[in-house]
């Protein structure tokens, strides 16, 4: 019983057969569906985005914009300062004739006759007969576009073309420049704004007033025929901005034309023409010993001789024999005089003068928005008898432009300005340069009202402008001598005790005009017929007294506001 | 948790889309109304440059000439009056004070 009882237990480690495992294949199942469904709106979403992006980078009015610039031969407008187109891209319709397609050559030239009954069809004929592709009219109006496609004929192709039109012809010919067949800008603004023009859409504003261009334009033309002057050239501009309303220069041309220019005498006499000006430099030598503390108008330079001599027996006279030989500072400009201009400036020195001439903008290329500016030719102060010449403006070239600028810094109280033909924001009164001694522009200005009202320039003084200026009479020097050719100029402003504008007018090689009738401004009634000299006095201060006559009351009340 | 997270996330960029889509129509209309404007605009360009041409100083002198029988007065700074409002009264002021120009 023991025996049976003697079974040996064994325990062993209790191991459960039941394990878990994850049934693997219907789980996947349930995760592939999920990740199928997420994986289709995954899928969508995407597409969606992309879609969005997609629209979302699409910019209708950009490309509008930029498909219209992209077009051959696109340029931007040019508009005055009142909005009035001075240049205009316009679309034009060229035609052009494929000889091969022709069916009925005969025909052909019969309907094209009746429709441009001017052209020359013996030459037509003969490209016809050659079959190459040639170009029959360029610039073809609407009317006769719809007439020469209604003949239905297929030889006959027409191309739109972006063209350039001047709807002012002469009128900016000088600032506005030309374009070759290329597109590319050759002269004026179109040269020196070339990529801008060509990659901008917005219109490039001038600071030019096309009405008052067109009446200086008008008096320049009518003075030029009087004294029958070479050439001549006028500039208005604003002393306290630098902002051009007028700039003309005789001869133009028709800008429409496309000709090609060789003649010099076209060149732009205003910014490229480089001249000896003569006496309108004696206020820059009054101008730089009172800047320099060292007159007032009032100093007395007493016993003048008739003459005075410098360098190697080179001999200074006067101009008129019966300058009297005690003159104040004033009386030295309203007379102006030579021998008492070389006096002042020897007071002031050359290197003192210099850079007088240097700060007021006379000596160095100014920088300008056209392509076309003159460099003043080098001077050699040392050379003997420079500085004494320099005073009364000889020996020293310079161009209108630069002239107008120096008259204006003289003018608007010693702020030195940019001439610009680029309307921009006004700048603030504060935030220019004072280049010149407080008191030079009050005692300047006085003075230049009385070389008007008393002096030299007494014809340009018109009644209600306070007109103060100086004229200048140069000799042109060809072939390296001075000859009997005059450079007349008169350099003004107004209104003095305030002034606004600066204006300078310059007639090349005046002659006499025997019939011309002057009628004095000194309220006698006095005229005089026939000029009788050729000098500034009696030429180029006419024509300015006529420019201010007629563009006055425009300036004084147009722009009041300004 | 990533659920709500991809839900909403899914949610946002179903919802983006149909705002989308609506304002796509927006979008077309404006596109015209642009190009309308964009025709008009070139047509308004060629009309101003037309008068601009057509009342140019040159050709307005020219029909002066042509077609009346004086000629045109230049005007006498001296002579220019202001008007001004003043305590609902009208007062008229020479332009020229004192013999200076008044800018």
């Amino acid at each position: 019983m023991n025996k049976k009882n003697n079974r040996n237990i064994v325990l062993e480690e209790y191991e459960n057969e039941f394990s878990y495992t994850k049934n693997k294949s219907n789980l996947n199942i349930e995760f592939n569906r999920v990740a199928f469904i997420f994986f289709v709106f995954f899928a969508i979403s995407i597409i969606y985005s992309v879609q969005l992006l997609h629209l979302g980078s699409l910019k209708k009015g950009k490309n509008i914009i930029k498909t219209s610039i992209n077009k051959k031969n696109y340029r931007a407008d040019i508009v005055d300062r009142n909005g009035n187109y001075l240049v205009k891209s316009v679309s034009s319709i060229d035609i052009g004739i494929s000889p091969a397609d022709v069916i009925d050559k005969k025909r052909l030239l019969v309907n094209l006759k009746w429709i441009f009954p001017n052209k020359d069809y013996k030459e037509i004929e003969k490209k016809l007969n050659k079959n190459n592709f040639f170009k029959f009219e360029k610039k073809i109006s609407s009317a006769n576009y719809e007439k020469i496609m209604s003949l239905g004929d297929k030889a006959i192709r027409a191309k739109e073309e972006l063209t350039r039109l001047y709807p002012q012809e002469n009128l900016f010919s000088h600032i506005i420049g030309q374009i070759d067949d290329d597109n590319n800008g050759i002269s004026g603004l179109e040269k020196f704004f070339d990529n801008k023009l060509k990659k901008s859409r917005k219109v490039l504003q001038l600071t030019v007033d096309t009405d008052i261009q067109f009446l200086i334009r008008n008096e320049l033309i009518k003075f030029k025929e009087i004294f029958r002057a070479k050439g001549a050239a006028a500039i208005l501009m604003n002393v306290n901005t630098g902002n051009i309303i007028s700039m003309v220069s005789l001869p133009d041309f028709n800008l429409n034309e496309r000709k090609t220019i060789t003649d010099d005498n076209y060149i732009n006499k205003v910014t490229k023409g480089i001249y000896e000006l003569g006496s309108v430099f004696k206020t820059f030598t009054i101008a730089s010993g009172i800047n320099e503390g060292l007159i007032e108008p009032d100093t007395e330079f007493l016993d003048s001789k008739k003459s005075i001599s410098c360098g190697k027996n080179h001999q200074i006279g006067e101009y008129d024999d019966r300058m009297p030989p005690d003159l104040t500072v004033e009386q030295i400009l309203i007379k102006s005089g030579n021998i008492g201009s070389v006096r002042i400036i020897r007071k002031v020195g050359v290197e003192k003068h210099k850079s007088f001439l240097k700060t007021i903008g006379i000596l160095d290329k100014i920088d300008f928005d056209l392509e076309e500016v003159g460099k003043p030719l080098p001077i050699d102060w040392n050379e003997g008898c420079k500085l004494e010449t320099i005073a009364f403006g000889h020996g020293i070239t310079t161009k209108i432009l630069q002239l107008a600028k120096g008259y204006s810094i003289i003018a608007n109280g010693g702020y030195d300005i940019k001439p610009t033909l680029i309307k921009k924001n006004l700048t603030k009164k504060n935030q220019r340069k004072k280049v010149l001694r407080n008191d030079v522009s009050k005692k300047m200005k006085s003075i230049l009202r009385k070389v008007v009202s008393e002096g030299t320039a007494k014809l340009v003084d018109v009644n209600g402008y306070q007109v103060g200026g100086k004229t200048g009479t140069a000799e042109q020097v060809t072939d390296s001598k001075y000859s009997n050719i005059k450079i007349n100029t008169l350099a003004s402003i107004f209104p003095s005790d305030n002034p606004q504008y600066v204006l300078v007018v310059m007639l090349e090689s005046t002659k006499i005009a025997k019939e011309y009738v002057y009628e004095y401004r000194d309220g006698s009634g006095f005229k005089l017929k026939g000029s009788p000299r050729n000098t500034a006095g009696w030429t180029s201060v006419e024509a300015a007294s006529k420019i201010i006559d007629r563009i006055g009351p425009i300036l004084a009340t147009k722009y009041i506001e300004n | 948790m990533k659920k709500i997270g991809l839900t909403s996330i899914l949610i946002l960029i179903l919802f983006t889309s149909l705002v989308k889509n609506s304002t796509k129509e927006i979008e077309d209309r404006i596109y015209i109304i642009s190009e309308n404007i964009r025709s008009l605009k070139i047509q308004f360009e060629d009309e101003v440059l037309e008068y601009n041409y057509l009342s140019s100083p040159k050709k307005l002198i020219k029909h002066q000439s042509q077609y009346f029988e004086h000629n045109l007065v230049k005007i006498d700074i001296m002579r220019i009056k202001k008007i001004s409002l003043r305590n609902d009264s009208l007062k008229i002021t020479d332009f020229i004070e004192k013999n200076q120009v008044n800018e």
